[in-house]
């Protein structure tokens, strides 16, 4: 199968790279461990199909990525979403969640494992 | 030895409305416990038992139960515990913004309303929902412990503040959904956050003026743990003996007892004979076991602790070096029952582990230690001689470390039973128990440490255990041989806990939202659909002669926070068929108390 460039067709560089559904390139790994280490499933569901939370994988369709991180970042407390503004993970991953997230939105990144393409 | 060093500071966050007129050595609650009119206590009496001896509704007449009148708490989220009732009065709390209502039982009316201004910044920090398990009552106060860990007692009469107390710090995660409990005078409660890296502990502070009496930790040096190495006693090679210097400090690497979770969200029963209070601590942190080595005690533990110091008579670990989240926090109910042939003073807490174990509770002997559901894998059974369970190896999550899924462990995280409270029947000597039947994959991984922010380490997905496709069991259990007298399926987890009554008829509620009322055999009698899913408590209680069951129903809580729960495909081939996703096709949120009674006038 061929691999996917996804995330807008501009001059700049791809927002992720996937091969297979769940072989990704390095930095879009690092968006999936910022992504398990803050726990994000026990709100958004393990496959970001939405628990208590919103399904992620519809929110990506909707939100650009400036208002993603004001809202990762700043927290929606009214909501119980938490202000990530305090994990340096998170700021220094930010990117990089995004674009593992909109991976999955896009339905080109499968739910589940990932693995760095060799 | 007692820890005396917080007591020098508590005047600084208690604050002090009003001055009692006179401290005595007990309260009222005990004498209140004893009038079955009353529903005075979360559990209904010390001993845990949820058991009423009203009678009026029986077995015969059940099947006519209507609904007397309704109450919304006008909150969403998941509603836990229940009501209290004391005299012509009931006392009904919400989820957070964690409100309480006074209601006049003669009319229904508002009486007064209580509404805490809390910050909503503790939402996030709160792991399962924004749940809270009631409220507890003595001497004319009401107390509530809110979920930015304030504790407060009101005035019974109009909802005043008392005084104020908070027991954690929301900022390092801290938060409480416990139920204060009330024994003699001081007021016990607890700790959450073992999503947090938290350090568990039980605090006790004087009812009439909320200052601290003393504070026991989970993890730690022995002083802080109000252990004493000589005289606290353990299950060791089949018997009793003393857990000698530094038994939590040496069963953690470094200073990871200070992140060392063992939090303490569960229900405390008492016993006034033995003046020791019983409760179970709560998962270590984090979930990744192979980041920390050692037994991690005392997380998982049973403690039977002095009333009056806090000082520990004995201590039992259930789940020595947790790999699966198998909090220790289920209810403990004291029971006198016959036991292998002996009549035995008990202690029975069915443990999110799937073993229910039988305890002694005034030596900490154990006595038995079965699976209360046979699916069950992770442990083949408990060694009886060492207290310990017997792993079976291919549902270690430890042994092939981190970033490796091991699949088909049974049960999940959420237990064979997780805080939904069992009854006890005294009359026909069974445990009535709320279960769950799913299991679990689970795959840790690697988590730093940063205060306030999740410090999980895990990722699991969850599936009915069978390919029946049940998520749940509403079982009667014998405590005394450990064996499962019978089992009745339930489409989902029971979440809600259980009440048995002397009229022979055994109540609890479903997620689909249905309360339910069973004979002593588990034949179904009645079910009504309240307006929600149920993970309420079933109450009862009576008043102008006529006898009244009580439920809150409100879904959420860990087990309804999936209601949008989606499955992953590795489940294929286990029968399921979307699980706690299927939830969402029979109820909505919605906080709702519903009160039935039976038709006519009273004695009817």
């Amino acid at each position: 199968m061929l691999g996917t460039i996804g995330g807008t067709r501009a001059a700049d560089a791809p927002l992720y790279t996937v091969v297979d559904g769940n072989k990704v390139d390095s930095n879009t790994i690092k968006g999936w461990h910022t992504w398990r280490a803050m726990a994000c499933e026990r709100c958004h569901g393990a496959n970001q199909e939405g628990l208590v939370g919103p399904a992620l994988v519809d929110s990506l369709k909707v939100l650009t990525k400036e208002q993603f991180k004001t809202t990762v970042l700043l927290g929606r407390m009214e909501k119980g979403m938490p202000n990530f503004n305090g994990s340096k993970q998170v700021v220094e991953n930010i990117d990089f969640l995004y674009a593992f997230l909109k991976g999955r939105s896009d339905g080109a990144i499968k739910p589940g494992r990932l693995e760095e393409i060799k | 030895m007692s820890s005396r060093k917080s007591f020098r500071n508590w005047w600084q966050y208690a604050v002090l409305l009003a001055v009692p007129v006179f401290a005595s050595a007990s309260s009222d609650i005990e004498a209140l416990t004893k009038d079955s009119n009353n529903w005075a206590m979360q559990a209904g009496n010390f001993a845990n038992q949820r058991y009423s001896e009203l009678k009026q509704i029986n077995k015969s007449n059940a099947k006519n139960l209507q609904v007397a009148w309704t109450f919304s708490t006008g909150v969403l989220r998941g509603h836990e515990g229940g009501p209290l009732v004391v005299g012509d009065t009931m006392y009904v709390h919400s989820p957070f913004p964690n409100k309480v209502f006074a209601v006049n039982l003669e009319d229904q009316k508002i009486k007064w309303k209580y509404e805490p201004k809390q910050d909503s910044a503790v939402i996030p920090v709160m792991c399962c929902d924004t749940v809270n398990r009631g409220v507890a009552y003595a001497d004319n106060k009401v107390f509530l412990q809110q979920a930015d860990t304030t504790l407060v007692a009101l005035d019974a009469k109009t909802g005043k503040e008392i005084w104020k107390v908070k027991v954690g710090d929301p900022k390092i995660g801290e938060t409480t959904t416990n139920a204060p409990h009330i024994f003699k005078d001081k007021v016990i409660t607890g700790i959450s956050g073992g999503e947090f890296g938290v350090r568990g502990r039980l605090t006790a502070y004087d009812i009439n003026t909320g200052k601290e009496v003393w504070k026991a930790y989970s993890t730690g040096p022995d002083a802080e743990m109000l252990m004493d190495p000589q005289k606290t006693m353990t299950w060791t090679d089949g018997k009793m003996a003393p857990v000698g210097k530094d038994s939590s400090l040496k069963t953690w690497s470094g200073d990871q007892w200070k992140l060392g979770g063992g939090t303490t969200w569960g229900w405390y029963s008492y016993d006034p004979a033995l003046n020791l209070v019983y409760y179970g601590s709560g998962n270590p942190s984090t979930w990744n076991p192979s980041q920390r080595p050692g037994d991690n005690k005392w997380s998982m533990t049973i403690f039977a602790r002095d009333l009056d110091t806090g000082e520990a008579k004995w201590v039992f670990q259930m789940t020595p070096h947790d790999e699966w989240d198998y909090d220790g926090v289920n209810e403990m109910i004291l029971a006198n029952i016959k036991v292998k042939g002996q009549q035995r003073k008990t202690l029975v807490h069915m443990d999110r582990n799937g073993f229910a174990y039988t305890m002694d509770r005034s030596s900490g002997e154990l006595l038995v230690a079965e699976k209360y559901d046979p699916t069950v894998n992770w442990a083949s059974g408990v060694d009886m001689k060492t207290g310990r369970p017997i792993l079976d190896a291919k549902y270690s999550t430890d042994r092939q470390g981190p970033d490796v899924n091991i699949k088909g462990i049974c049960p999940t995280a959420l237990g064979t039973k997780d805080q939904q409270p069992a009854s006890f029947s005294p009359k026909t000597g069974l445990f009535y128990v709320p279960t769950n039947h799913v299991c679990m994959d689970y795959e840790p991984f690697k988590v730093d440490y940063t205060a306030g922010q999740p410090y999980v380490g895990a990722t699991l997905s969850m599936y009915p255990a069978t390919a029946k496709g049940n998520m749940g069991n509403f079982i009667a259990w014998d405590a005394g041989t450990g064996k499962i007298v019978w089992s009745k399926p339930e489409r989902f987890s029971v979440w809600s806990g259980a009440l048995s009554t002397a009229g022979d008829v055994v109540f609890y509620g479903t997620l689909e939202g249905y309360i339910k009322a069973v004979d002593n055999n588990g034949k179904e009698l009645w079910r009504f659909k309240t307006p929600s899913g149920i993970i309420g408590n079933v109450h009862t209680w009576s008043f102008k002669g006529k006898q009244y069951i009580g439920v809150l129903s409100g879904i959420g809580g860990w087990a309804g926070i999936g209601l949008a729960a989606g499955l992953e495909k590795s489940t294929d081939g286990l029968g399921a068929v979307g699980g706690y996703k299927d939830l969402a096709n029979y109820t909505e949120l919605g906080g709702v108390l519903t009160v039935f009674a039976l038709p006519g006038k009273a004695g009817v």
